[in-house]
């Protein structure tokens, strides 16, 4: 995958923003295609022709698809769209979840929530305005500075709207399988976002350590969640926060730019050229009944 | 863009985290000045001062006499209120639809084991 290595290698910022973008950008091209693809086909059935007032002779005569291939599609148009409904409907009740869970947290100041518990655990809730909540085990475990760099972690998932990004990705990965790792990126470049943003109120390594500080000898509160990714995940950042700052540079964006040139392209040329096929069977349509 | 105000605002009520945290972070009440230490000097005694005066206003600090000067701790939810809703959160909701961006994602015991053998390695490198 092609993923990884993006967030590592460039600003977190940056791949953030590329990953959302070009995701959407890869689901929205192949969620056009498909939808052509079945309509040239359901256009194939007589009672759709006669309907639609085109020729189903011609179609089947200059389509370069079988009607298998189009059936296919048609399925998998409807199966995305459930899909995407399913997701949508989730993301929502979560996000709607979350902004009561904001409003209803007992803030202790303004942004902060501490709740009491040994285990290590601190979260953004996003909401009007987000909260950081943060169990008093997480605070004792770590020192004056590592604290700043956890507050301002979560400080930034909530001003950057991280969530917004997520659920984009996951909006995204719905429609199109194939991309179902971008969601798996988005968020480890959103935590790289906000680690680097963390770094600007304390240096690298105090973020890095509390990285580590937090990871190791923490209680699994949720046991059967246990996600093999996660390590991996951790020690990415930890490398990233170790390596010198990536700063943004030219050439991902001129890439990125060519690479969605290209989908736009290719996606207004099946559309132009669908568009000719049917204006070609109205018209032998028309002939016919002459 | 965010302008002053708004920007200040932000910076006070990050500056009010630190110290409520400070407080929760200590096993005892701390005065001002503690506080001010226990923050390795990065903010000034009068700021501390202040915020902590702020806080106690908000009720989300409580303060004792220590001596010739306040001692300060943090409010406890006597009710468990924040914990009782994070964990009905936790539970609630799986990982696939939360929108709660965890510090860290749950670790598996191997996990953990390599984090810790690459944090030994680490410490072991920095020490000679």
């Amino acid at each position: 995958m092609v993923a990884p290595p993006l967030v590592v290698h460039l600003p977190p910022r940056m791949a953030t923003w590329l990953l959302t973008v070009g995701g959407v950008l890869l689901a929205a091209a192949s969620s056009a295609s498909l939808a052509l693809l079945a309509f040239v086909a359901v256009g194939r059935l007589p009672l759709v022709a006669s309907l639609g007032r085109w020729s189903d002779d011609l179609l089947a005569q200059r389509s370069p698809l079988s009607v298998a291939l189009g059936g296919v599609a048609a399925v998998l148009v409807v199966a995305f769209a459930v899909r995407f409904t399913r997701v949508f409907v989730a993301r929502a009740r979560a996000t709607r979840d979350s902004f009561r869970l904001a409003a209803e947290l007992p803030r202790q100041g303004g942004e902060l929530c501490v709740f009491e518990t040994a285990a290590r655990r601190a979260f953004a809730v996003p909401g009007k305005p987000g909260c950081i909540v943060v169990s008093s085990g997480m605070l004792q475990e770590l020192d004056a500075a590592q604290r700043r760099a956890l507050l301002a972690h979560e400080r930034a998932h909530l001003q950057h709207r991280h969530h917004v990004h997520q659920t984009v990705a996951w909006l995204a990965a719905a429609v199109n399988p194939l991309i179902g790792a971008n969601r798996a990126a988005v968020e480890l470049a959103c935590e790289r976002w906000a680690d680097e943003d963390a770094s600007r109120v304390c240096p690298r390594e105090v973020v890095a350590e509390t990285l580590s500080r937090a990871a190791v000898g923490r209680p699994a509160e949720l046991p059967g969640l246990a996600l093999c990714a996660a390590t991996t995940a951790v020690v990415a950042r930890l490398d990233a926060l170790r390596a010198p700052k990536r700063t943004a540079t030219f050439w991902p964006l001129l890439t990125f730019a060519g690479a969605a040139l290209s989908t736009a392209v290719a996606a207004v040329m099946s559309w132009r050229y669908t568009e000719g096929l049917f204006e070609l069977a109205q018209e032998a349509y028309r002939a016919g009944r002459h | 863009m965010e302008n002053g105000a708004a920007l200040k605002r932000r910076q006070n009520g990050a500056l009010e985290s630190e110290i409520l945290a400070t407080l929760w972070a200590a096993k005892r009440p701390l005065t001002a000045g503690e506080v001010a230490a226990e923050l390795d000097g990065t903010l000034a005694y009068t700021t501390v001062q202040t915020i902590l005066a702020r806080l106690l206003a908000k009720g989300a600090v409580q303060r004792q006499q220590a001596g010739r000067a306040h001692a300060y701790s943090a409010v406890l939810d006597g009710s468990g209120i924040a914990a009782t809703k994070m964990r009905a959160q936790l539970d609630g909701s799986n990982d696939r639809t939360s929108v709660l961006s965890r510090f860290l994602q749950d670790l598996s015991p191997e996990d953990e084991a390599t984090l810790s053998t690459l944090l030994e390695l680490r410490r072991g490198r920095g020490d000679s």
